[in-house]
């Protein structure tokens, strides 16, 4: 047979039979699948010199108001706000956003979901990546405060679930707005009404009354005043509380915060697209 | 006597399962009912009735109609057709990709969206493009993949398997497109699954590269492995497939080994029409059909030995020579034109009746 001067050296495998499959934990799986797709998305987001921008070297530059806060509580909450706000749109949702259009258009999704991994696997791996950055980059603002005078977080657990309650809503966010978003360069344009969204929220302590209450119904705003009350245990009128009372302060913007998620999840869910229209 | 009769029984009705004779249980009666694990005999692949819709409404469109087929463990079906006969459509629904319409779906025994985990893990899906990260290269791809699935085959034997070993460190942008194909078919085949399903496995491959993946899927038969492929060339078909199904317009309208198809038109005997004194000789009818093309007869059967024997006998007692005499059975291609020629003039796969929002060959 003419083709029989192609075949490699190797024997051909026979499949394995169901009976001597290894039974496994679905949940093991799941975790294993995650990380093998984590890894691959960070070594591809260090090979593309704007990703790693964006991903890693953005997010560490507002560090630098917490350093030069002086220890003053008022400057330093304000810093944080920036710090929040580009760890978790750069790093989280710029990122996820750029790297699910990529790999959408390189029909790498669409062959993924032919194999075991699940959607939610494939979701999960796009969003870790920078979902860590955004959480190093928080820890590290308080590593760098303590020195120059700052507080340890008033309510720790608090602060770790804005983090990543923040990551999960922009993951959200990156998911639909990626429906609309033709090509991975396209991103610049797309991704602008999130990101001016997001940086309006920021504002709201800086305006007039009327204004910020307008404001501090936007998610940024909502998180904002979380990491505020829980690194620094102020209150909205800058005010100080405790741990107990940074539960209470904290209310109104956790229920900001899980409407507009529910709100990005839904949107997000609807629109979602695993490959390029044709 | 009872020991008599059992071993009768034995015998005759239950025939031992040989390893490789797969479709020994999918004749028998037996209720087939899918276990959790699925199971390691009858057919890999059961469709019955299936049907599959895009839209819904006055945009609604059929794409598979009613499609029944079977697909033999140990096998080779290709699944042959014109552009737009459904054969993406049918083959997504058996990769659990999507649901069908209506109609039944066994995939190992099994049902591909219910019981997903059990059906991914024993089956391998290539798609009709290649889908890669292009910055990551062949060893961190396959590497991917093998994270992805459940006991995965090392990646050094995967990559020499497709004879991609020499390949290793190169990024998947600068492979050429049969080592893409290749490269994703070591993907599909990392957990050495027991059927796999290759949506037109060498389209857009060069000659030589075609028959590289040819010898693997060889390879791979050889080694027990299930195979589900759709195509368009119809030499591939006659090369891999054991048994070929002709779709037109959503429906399998042939199937049959590439010797039954071939036998299911009739041969043809054709030679220059002789001419004798007064003019050009009729051939008697032969109790087979007959015609004239230009300067040549030409006479169809169904049974070439018993016509052709009877054109000589013929010949013979007349005395006469029948210059550039031809007999040949129907070949796979002229089944295939058939086929796309019924469809064609019954007006149903035609690429323009199609809506725009079709998914399918078409894009």
């Amino acid at each position: 047979m003419t083709t029989d001067t192609l075949s490699p050296r190797t024997t051909p495998t026979p499949p394995t039979p169901p009976s001597s499959r290894p039974s496994t934990s679905p949940w093991r799986d799941g975790v294993r699948r995650t990380r093998a797709l984590s890894g691959a998305n960070v070594r591809l987001m260090r090979r593309n010199r704007l990703t790693t921008l964006y991903a890693f070297v953005v997010p560490l530059t507002p560090l630098v108001l917490i350093a030069f806060a002086d220890g003053s509580t008022a400057a330093a909450a304000a810093g944080a706000g920036s710090v929040l706000l580009l760890a978790l749109v750069f790093p989280v949702y710029y990122t996820v956003l750029s790297m699910l259009v990529t790999r959408r258009d390189e029909l790498v999704l669409k062959r993924l979901r032919t194999g075991e991994v699940r959607d939610r696997e494939v979701v999960a791996s796009l969003a870790l990546p920078g979902t860590v950055v955004a959480a190093v980059v928080m820890a590290v603002a308080v590593a760098i405060g303590l020195p120059t005078g700052l507080p340890f977080p008033t309510n720790l657990p608090l602060y770790v679930v804005t983090v990543l309650a923040g990551a999960g809503m922009f993951t959200a966010f990156a998911l639909w707005t990626a429906s609309f978003t033709r090509t991975a360069e396209n991103a610049q344009i797309t991704s602008m009404p999130v990101i001016l969204l997001a940086s309006a929220g920021t504002l709201a302590p800086s305006l007039p009354d009327r204004a910020a209450e307008v404001l501090s119904w936007t998610p940024m705003a909502a998180l904002d005043t979380l990491q505020r009350v829980a690194w620094f245990g102020l209150d909205t009128d800058g005010g100080s509380v405790g741990f107990a009372g940074s539960w209470a302060e904290a209310g109104q913007p956790l229920v900001v915060l899980a409407v507009w998620s529910v709100l990005a999840v839904d949107l997000a869910r609807r629109t979602m697209r695993w490959e390029p229209r044709s | 006597m009872t020991d008599v009769m059992e071993t009768s029984c034995d015998g005759v009705l239950l025939q031992p399962l040989r390893p490789g004779d797969a479709g020994a249980m999918s004749t028998t009666t037996l209720p087939h009912t899918p276990s959790p694990l699925g199971s390691d005999t009858g057919a890999a692949v059961r469709l019955n009735e299936l049907r599959r819709t895009y839209g819904t409404g006055a945009d609604a469109y059929e794409a598979v109609r009613g499609l029944d087929l079977e697909v033999e463990r140990g096998s080779v079906l290709a699944l042959l057709g014109v552009n737009g006969a459904g054969k993406t459509s049918t083959l997504e629904v058996v990769e659990g990709l999507a649901p069908a319409t209506s109609g039944s779906v066994e995939v190992l025994g099994l049902d591909p969206v219910e019981d997903r985990a059990a059906v991914r893990r024993r089956t391998g899906v290539l798609l009709q493009h290649s889908g890669f990260a292009a910055d990551l290269t062949v060893t961190e791809t396959v590497e991917l993949w093998a994270g992805l699935v459940t006991d995965a085959r090392p990646v050094e034997e995967a990559l020499a398997e497709v004879d991609l070993g020499g390949r290793a460190d190169v990024a998947v942008r600068d492979l050429s497109g049969g080592e893409q194909r290749r490269l994703d078919l070591a993907c599909s085949l990392l957990g050495r699954p027991e059927l796999v399903m290759l949506d037109e496995p060498t389209t857009g491959l060069d000659p030589e590269s075609r028959r590289r993946v040819w010898a693997l899927l060889q390879r791979l038969r050889d080694a027990g492995t299930t195979i589900l492929l759709t195509t368009h060339y119809l030499e591939e078909a006659e090369v891999l497939a054991d048994r070929i199904a002709i779709m037109a317009a959503g429906r399998v309208v042939r199937e049959g080994t590439p010797d039954e198809l071939a036998a299911s038109l009739p041969a043809t005997i054709s030679f220059t029409t002789p001419r004798g004194p007064d003019g050009p000789v009729v051939v008697p009818p032969l109790g087979a059909g007959r015609r004239t093309d230009r300067d040549r007869t030409v006479v169809e059967t169904d049974d070439l030995q018993v016509t052709l024997t009877s054109l000589l006998t013929w010949a013979a007692h007349e005395g006469i020579r029948l210059e550039a005499l031809d007999a040949r059975q129907a070949t796979l291609e002229s089944v295939f034109l058939d086929v796309a020629r019924v469809a064609a003039d019954a007006g149903e796969t035609h690429p323009s009746t199609y809506p725009a929002s079709q998914p399918e060959d078409l894009r």
